[in-house]
Order: C-alpha cells, then structure tokens, then sequence
C-alpha cells in the first residue's frame, strides 16, 4: 500500500464502489441492528469520535513516520472551543466547528515549525512539552473553564437554511459522528494520493530522491502536521457536544495512550487500522474490563507484545498469514 | 456465552451474588485502582453494608437491593463508560464520586437516562448548578459551608491578626480561600490576610512554600490540601520539620484516616473540623450510626471514616424516600428528599437544601494523639 | 523571602531532578530510547526498598542494594524482550513498547503492594539539621552527595576507561561499532541496566521524602524530562547542571512568583529555548 495505486480496471472499480456504497449503508444502521438502546447509541458514537480523533496521529505516523504525543492539545482545543463558544456566545455548530479548524491550524502551524528541525524521540518530546504546558494554562485559566471545567454544553445545532439538525441525545449525534468518520476516510483516502502524501512518503522513506527531485523536506513536515491537527481538533469538538462536559481532562494520558495504541496496533497505512484499533479497545473496556489494574496489565501487554513480534502491527501478521494461503 | 462473561466479570468486581429479576439494582462508581482507590474500596464497602443492613431487615418495598459496583479509575472518559453500563443495567441509582470532574462528566448521562444520580463525596459547586443535573442530591459538604466553621475558629476562637493560607491551586482550593475570605468579610476580621502560598494536587515537596510561610510568621496558616494520601501527610511532616510555629488550621475534611496513618505524631496540634466522627459527639449518640459502627467494625476490621459515612447516608437517604414515596420512579424520589428531611441515617436527621445539598452539622476538633487519631472536640 | 534557605532547597530539589535524571539521559543518549516506563520504575525501586525494609527487616543501605538489583534484573528482562526492536533502531515501536511495559508494571505493583501509601521507615528523612536559621535533613546531604558521587563515577569511566570509549562509539554509529568487533547488543543490554539501576538508587535516596504509592509514575519523574532536554541529551555534565539549575529555578520561581506555576514554568522555558536552538539539543 506504500505504491502509488495505478487506474483499476472499470468493472474493479464499480465493485468496490458498490462494497463502500453497502458499508455506508450498514454504517448507519449499525446502531438499529444491535437493539438501538441509547447505550449501543452512544458506545458506536463514542468509537467513531474516537477513531477521528486517531486518525490525526496516523497521519503524523504514516507518513511523516514520527509519533506526535501532543495531539491532545488540538482534541482538547476542539473540546474548548465547542464548550466555550457555544455555552458563553451561543453560537451553533458549524461556526464552533470552524473555528476549532482555524485554531488547530494555527497551533499546528506553530508548532510545527518549533518541531521542523526536531526529529524522533525530541520530535515526540517537544510535541509532549506542547500538550504539557497547553494543559496547566487551561487548568489554571478561569476563565476557558479553570480546573473544573465547563459544564452544561447544549445540544449541537447545526442550522441547514431554515431548518436545523440538533444533535441532544445520543441517536442525534450518531450520525454526525458517522458522517464525521466517512468524512475522515475520505479524506485519508485521497490524501495517500495525493501529492501531499505520496511526497511525504517520498521523503520518510527515500531523502536523497526526494532532495534531488527538489522537494523541500521542511515544508512537507510543516504541511502534513498543519493538516492533521483538525481532523483531531474536530474529534474533539464533536465530543464536548456528546459529553456535555469539557475540562482539562481532555489532556490525559486515557486520550493519548488510545491514540497511539489505536494507531500502532494494526498497523501504518491502513486505512482502517485506527478504526478496528479503537473499536478493540472501546470494547475492551465496556464488556470485559476486569478492573482498572488488570485493564492496565491487558492493555500493555498487548501493546508491548505486538509490537516486540509484529514491528509493522498485526496487519503484519495478516499479511503473512495472507501469503502463507497463496 | 455473553451472560457467563458478564457474570464471572461481576463476581470479580465484587458484586453481591447475582441479581435476580425482581431485585433493586442499586449501582456505585468510584475510583477502585489508582490514588484514590483505597478511599473508593471504603465509600463502596459502606454502600455495601448499608444495603446489607436494609437486606437483612427484609428488604426495600418487599424486594431485596443487589448493589452492582464499578471503578471510574478517577478518570473521566472512564467514569463516563460506567456510568452507560448502569444505564445497561438498568440500575434504579447510581451513588458515585470521589473526583469532581469525573461526578460532572456522568451527571448529565445518568440524568439524561432518567436515573437518579446522588453525589457521595465530590465537592466542586456545579455538581449542584442545575446544569448537569437539575435533580442533583449531594451528600459531602460544599465550599461555602465548610468556610463559616473555619473563619469563625480561626477569627473568633484562635483571634489571629495575622493569617497565611497554603491552598491546593485548584478550583476546589481556591474555590474554599475565596469563600473563607468572605466569611472574614462577615465577621468583621480585623487582621490581614498576609500572604497566600499556591501548590498543585500532585507536589508532594513543601519546602518552598513552607520557607516563605515561617519567614512571614502568621498567626495560623490555613491549609486545603485534599491529596490525603500523599501531598497532605507529606506537608504535615515537612511543617514540622520546617518548625513553623504558625497554628496550622486544615480545611474542613482533610483529616481523613490515611493522613493520621502516615504522618502520625506531627499531626499533633493540627486544628481542623469534619462532619462526622463515629467516637465524638452528636455522631456517638445516633442510634443508626453506632449501630452502622458496630456492623462497618465487624464486616472490615476498622471503624468507619466520613467517606464511609458519606457513603452509607446516600443509600440511607434514597431508601428512606423510596419508603415513604413507595415509589422507584426518579423525580419522585429526589423531590422527596431535595428541600426535606430524612431521619434515620448515620448523620442522624438528615436536611437538605432545595438544591440538593445536605446540611451539614460541623465538629471542630485538635489533634491530640496524631498516632492513634485521638481528638479532642473544641466547642 | 529567606534567599538562603531558597539556595538550600533548590540544592535538594535539583540533586533529586539531577540524580533521576541520569540514566534516562545516558539511555537517550546511547541507544536513543526514550523509556516511557521511567516512572513506574521509579515507583518500583521505591517499593522494593520499602519492601526490603519492611517485610525483609533489611537496614537501610542493604535496601537500596536490594532495589538496585531487583531493577537491574528487571531491566534485563525488559531490554531482552525489546532486543529486536533495539537492533533495528524502530525507535516508535521501542517507545510504545516502554509505555506499554510501563503500564504492565503499573497494574501488576498496584495488584501485588496495593493501592496504600507507604512510608519508608528508618531512613535518615527525618533526622533533621539545622544550621543557625538553616534547615534541612541527613537524607537531603545524602541524595546531593550520593548524586554528586554518582556522576563522578560514571563520568570518570566514560571518559577514561575503555568500556566508556566503546559506550560513546556505540552511540555516535551502532553499525560501525559492529564492523570493529563491539557487541552492540551487550551494551544496549549493560545501558538499559544501568538506567533501571540509577533509577532504583534515586528512589531509594529520594522517595522516602513522602509516602509512596503504586499510582506513582511519570508525574513523579516529569522534571527528568526538562532536565534531560535541557542538558543536552546524553550529556553527562549537562544533565548535572541541568539538574541543579532547574532546581534553584523552580525554588525561586515558586518563593518569588508562583509554586503553582513551576511546572508549567519549567516546560515553557523548554520550549522556549527549543524554539531558539530547535537543533541544538543533541549531543551531537
């Protein structure tokens, strides 16, 4: 998946438009399939949220091949500004949500050209001392929430002309969350690509063709890590409207340990790896968690285990396997 | 397959015995691992023996109360997962809350269920603000309370001119100074607040603060430090270590069993006030509470602290009003107990405020054998 | 504002920050990997010396011995898993590998010592000395001499013996090292050890300030980060005076400005200065 995919043939190409065609379908129905009870409602929205707010890591990881450990600072930019903005000044959704886009470009921005230079464990630390220092200014800053944070967040409002769509209980939101997700792959998908991306991995995997092909190694970085701080900030921002409840809780290590887990588990590059990662994990701690220590002792071991055998993630593992039928 | 799952998980989380289809589910989340797990184990055990004393008596309305219990590892995201579970459940209450943002993230889930949600132990104002839940039942004391009981001491009984606060740097913490100083305020305090030294939850090293305190000299330095397994001890032993001669005057509530384990003898002097006490008075002539005493002695070993009291009053409460109201239905329930009174809980006649608030009746009280946790009660 | 004792408890602050921080940046500095499992071993080799002491009846310096060794062999077991990864330098898999340990070891003491804090007795934390306005504790004098020591020793045989001369080779070019005959792996191995070995030490020395706790982690060690950051990783020295440095910093910071605020402080001067020198932070 590393190769640029060359034009399949026509009848290929309407079969697999027609599986993801199918899959949307069941997507949205999912809930309504599993008895539709408020609790399956909110675990599916709760693992697309989550999944978005995975795939901002991925992009950082797969095609810049570094692991940002500060992209809680754009999940919780995206919290803040939803519960700020919408409790405070009222306004609806979409202008909290484009405004969490534009913050996250900024920071991103910054950021990114603080970490230009940087590379591996002191890119990974810098991004850490970010979230770090993000976090004590939101914890000690009143006024965006202080300590305890900002409560009674209101239904999500997103106005179409006359009519709006509000998302209050957890059935409303599933299908903005779902078609934030579907939104994300799209994106994922057309970004591998795209110019962007197939430079990107031009430059992680090969610098010297990349130099002499006259790609400027600073800019990729830049622009990659500019372009996966939204789609995290959006994540964010979707989940102050479903948990009604925003504080500087969003900067937990709970957050940061599901993104990386999430997107290293299966696999670079995959499209649905952070998505399956997620919902493993989502699982995991609703039906068979055995506590909070023994939830620590599985969930590292599984982490650290995968990892020491399958470097590249069970997608790893998958292939072999895949190979060893052929 | 999925039942037997289920099943093995609840036995591994305590839970007493499977519950059958004509039980009351009644569900608690607290922190069971991490910091404060001790402290959720205690909350729970107190929850547990409070049903199992209702259980043994034959029940509520005719049913027996099977409790469904569960760990929000301090965390909110987690919290918040439970909290859906007992909405699976179908659990008729949900006591909870050690952390005041995990208590703020779950309310308005459970309220949007319909469940009825009551507040052990989390102390952070907005529990109560309607916002999250406008049914909110709390059972610990809040902030503003607590304030009156320490100004007066420290104003009226201590009568310092000169007072320092060392408060934790959190809304919880600044939120109890502000109050305090308002209560100055009321009492026509004479003196100055001299200085005001900050810390985070987590720093366990005082020296810094402490070296600025001892060179002011107040009179009494106020102290809210709500890390009781930690921070709080640490800072005790290191106060005396610093040897400030300063009267140290703690938040109400701080003083919980784990701080007089650890720092023992230094905590000799200490001045500080809390809402129940199961060996000092009115508490040791309740009828409910001594009996809990003897049963909590009997079940675990060790007398219960206040956030097993805590604990136990919100079960006491709920039963009492379903009682009464003969009903399990939510609002019916909250609207018998916000604004009324409920007799017979640990805490003796138990008053809450129209928004929820339990009334809460103060000992103040000096550390006279930090070792054995040996109080004196101060009028 | 006592500025006198202010210098006294920067001193003890930062040959705490100094002496935690040592391995973890001679870690970073040789084999590149950061070690997310810093924390909880440092928990660890607190809660082996508090259970030497306690349930064993060990005195005092016999404990710390006991921690050191308990960690180096722990230390060789974990580095014996991430072989692999080490060897082929997956420096994003070593690191969520160390995260996942480190939550391993987290739930696993949380099971076997429990969620109580525990006071390390029979240490000298309590035995006070006061030096006319002056205070501070026999352990403070230990951690700083302990530290100071420590650093001598290591930088000694980094410099002058031929082990040390084959440490530096190993972390300027692992595969050239190879080509002249130097096991690699066995020095990956003898690193890892050490870290968790100076990490045991410095809890011995410096977690019986305040009770301890399974919950303990990274937040106990988030200045070792700074320090290390700001030393220049892999420096030596640099730690040392980073270590020092950050603590009269956080002392004055917090007597003159705001405690509350150190944390915060101390990572924004990190990024400040990085955003100064993005490159010039390797040792390199």
């Amino acid at each position: 998946m590393t190769v640029i995919e060359s034009q399949s043939s026509s009848p290929a190409a309407l079969l697999r438009a027609a599986a993801v065609v199918v899959l949307i379908a069941v997507g949205i129905f999912l809930p309504r399939l599993l008895r539709a009870t408020s609790v399956v409602y909110s675990t599916l929205t709760t693992i697309a949220i989550f999944a978005v707010m995975c795939y901002g890591v991925d992009i950082v990881l797969s095609y810049l091949g570094e692991v940002s450990l500060g992209h809680t600072l754009f999940w919780a930019v995206g919290g803040y500004t939803a519960a700020n903005l919408s409790v405070k000044y009222g306004l609806n959704g979409w202008s909290t949500a484009v405004v969490t886009i534009v913050l996250c470009i900024i920071g991103a921005g910054f950021l990114g050209a603080v970490t230009l230079r940087t590379r591996e464990f002191v890119f990974s630390l810098v991004t850490y001392a970010a979230a770090v220092v993000a976090y004590e200014i939101a914890f000690n800053w009143d006024a965006i929430g202080g300590s305890d944070g900002i409560v009674g967040i209101s239904a999500l409002k997103l106005p179409f002309g006359f009519a709006a769509y509000v998302g209050g209980t957890q059935e409303e939101l599933w299908p903005v969350a779902f078609a934030l997700l579907l939104l994300t792959l799209a994106f994922i998908g057309r970004f591998r690509r795209s110019r962007l991306g197939t430079t990107a991995l031009m430059v992680q995997m090969n610098p010297a063709l990349a130099a002499s092909l006259g790609v400027d190694p600073r800019k990729v970085r830049l622009a990659v890590f500019v372009i996966s701080a939204p789609i995290t900030g959006l994540a964010g921002w979707l989940y102050a409207y479903q948990r009604a409840y925003v504080g500087p809780d969003m900067f937990e290590t709970y957050f940061l340990v599901m993104m990386l887990t999430a997107v290293v588990v299966v696999g670079r590059r995959v499209l649905v790896g952070p998505l399956t990662g997620t919902a493993i994990l989502i699982a995991q701690q609703n039906l068979l968690s055995l506590g909070g220590d023994w939830n620590k002792i599985i969930l590292g071991s599984v982490l650290a285990l995968v990892l020491i055998f399958w470097p590249a993630g069970l997608i790893g593992l998958f292939r072999r396997f895949g190979k060893a039928r052929t | 397959m999925k039942k037997s799952i289920k099943l093995a998980v609840a036995l591994l989380l305590g839970v007493s015995g499977p519950a059958m289809a004509q039980d009351i589910k009644v569900g608690t989340i607290f922190p069971l691992s991490g910091g404060a797990g001790p402290d959720g184990q205690s909350v729970t055990n107190a929850v547990k023996l409070a049903i199992e004393q209702i259980n043994e008596k034959g029940g509520l309305l005719g049913r027996k109360i099977a409790l469904v219990s569960k760990d929000d590892e301090s965390t909110p995201a987690v919290g918040v997962s439970r909290a859906n579970e007992m909405i699976a459940e179908k659990v008729d209450l949900v006591i909870e809350g050690w952390n005041s943002p995990v208590t703020l993230a779950m309310q308005p889930i459970l309220a949007r269920a319909g469940i009825l949600d009551i507040t052990a132990v989390s102390k952070s104002d907005l529990i109560l603000s309607g916002e999250t839940n406008p049914l909110a039942i709390r059972i610990n004391s809040s902030n503003g309370f607590d304030a009156g009981i320490i100004a007066k001491y420290v104003v009226e009984t201590l009568k310092a001119k000169k007072v320092a606060f060392l408060t934790q740097n959190d809304v919880y913490g600044n939120g109890f100074q502000t109050a305090v100083e308002a209560e100055f305020k009321k009492l026509n305090f004479t003196g100055e607040v001299m200085m005001t030294e900050k810390f985070a939850f987590k720093d366990t090293d005082f020296r810094v603060q402490l070296t600025n305190l001892k060179s002011a000299n107040p009179d009494a330095v106020i102290v809210t430090n709500s890390s009781n397994s930690s921070g709080l001890p640490a800072m005790v032993e290191q106060y005396r270590q610093a040897d400030l001669k300063s009267a140290f005057v703690g938040a109400v509530g701080i003083m919980l069993p784990t701080v007089f384990k650890v720092a023992g003898d230094a905590n000799n002097g200490i001045v500080s006030a809390d809402i129940y006490f199961w060996n000092l008075p009115p508490f040791d002539g309740i009828p409910e509470s001594q009996s809990f005493v003897a049963a909590f002695k009997k079940a675990y070993g060790v007398e219960p602290d206040k956030s097993a009291a805590l604990g136990a009053a919100a079960l006491q409460v709920w039963a009492r009003a379903v009682e009464a109201t003969k009903s399990l239905d939510r609002k019916t329930v909250a609207e018998a107990i916000r604004g009324k009174t409920i007799k017979g809980t640990v805490f003796g006649d138990a008053q809450f405020l129209p928004n929820g608030q339990l009334q809460p009746r103060y000992v103040i009280f000096k550390v006279v054998d930090g070792k054995t946790a040996k109080l004196e009660a101060l009028p | 504002m006592n500025v006198a004792q202010q210098i006294v408890n920067g001193l003890v602050l930062g040959s705490g920050y100094a002496c935690i921080a040592l391995g973890w940046t001679i870690l970073l500095g040789v084999a590149r990997l950061v070690n997310f499992a810093h924390g909880q071993l440092y928990m660890l080799g607190a809660f082996a010396t508090w259970y030497a002491m306690v349930t064993l009846g060990l005195p005092y310096p016999l404990a710390i011995l006991v921690a050191i060794v308990a960690l180096a062999v722990l230390g060789a077991l974990m580095q014996g898993a991430m072989m692999g990864l080490v060897m082929t330098q997956n420096l994003t898999s070593l690191m969520i590998v160390t995260l996942g340990l480190g939550y391993v070891l987290q739930g696993g003491s949380a099971l076997i010592f429990g969620g109580n804090p525990q006071t390390l007795p029979g240490t000298l934390s309590r035995a006070k000395v006061d030096l006319g306005s002056l205070w501070f504790t026999w352990q403070d004098v230990l951690v700083l001499v302990a530290t100071l020591a420590l650093y001598g020793v290591v930088w000694l045989s980094t410099q002058k013996t031929r082990f040390g001369s084959v440490i530096r080779a190993v972390a300027e070019d692992p595969k050239l090292a190879e080509l002249f005959g130097i096991n690699a792996k066995v020095v990956y191995l003898l690193v890892f050890v050490f870290e968790c070995s100076a990490v045991a030490l410095g809890a011995a020395l410096v977690a019986p300030r305040s009770p301890i706790l399974t919950s303990m982690g990274f937040n106990e060690v988030i200045m070792t980060f700074v320090v290390v950051v700001l030393g220049g990783i892999g420096s030596i020295g640099g730690a040392l005076m980073a270590g020092l440095g950050l603590g009269l910093f956080i002392a004055f910071f917090g007597a003159f400005l705001a405690q509350a605020y150190t944390t915060a402080a101390a990572f924004g001067v990190l990024l400040a200065l990085l955003v100064v020198r993005p490159a010039g932070l390797s040792a390199r």
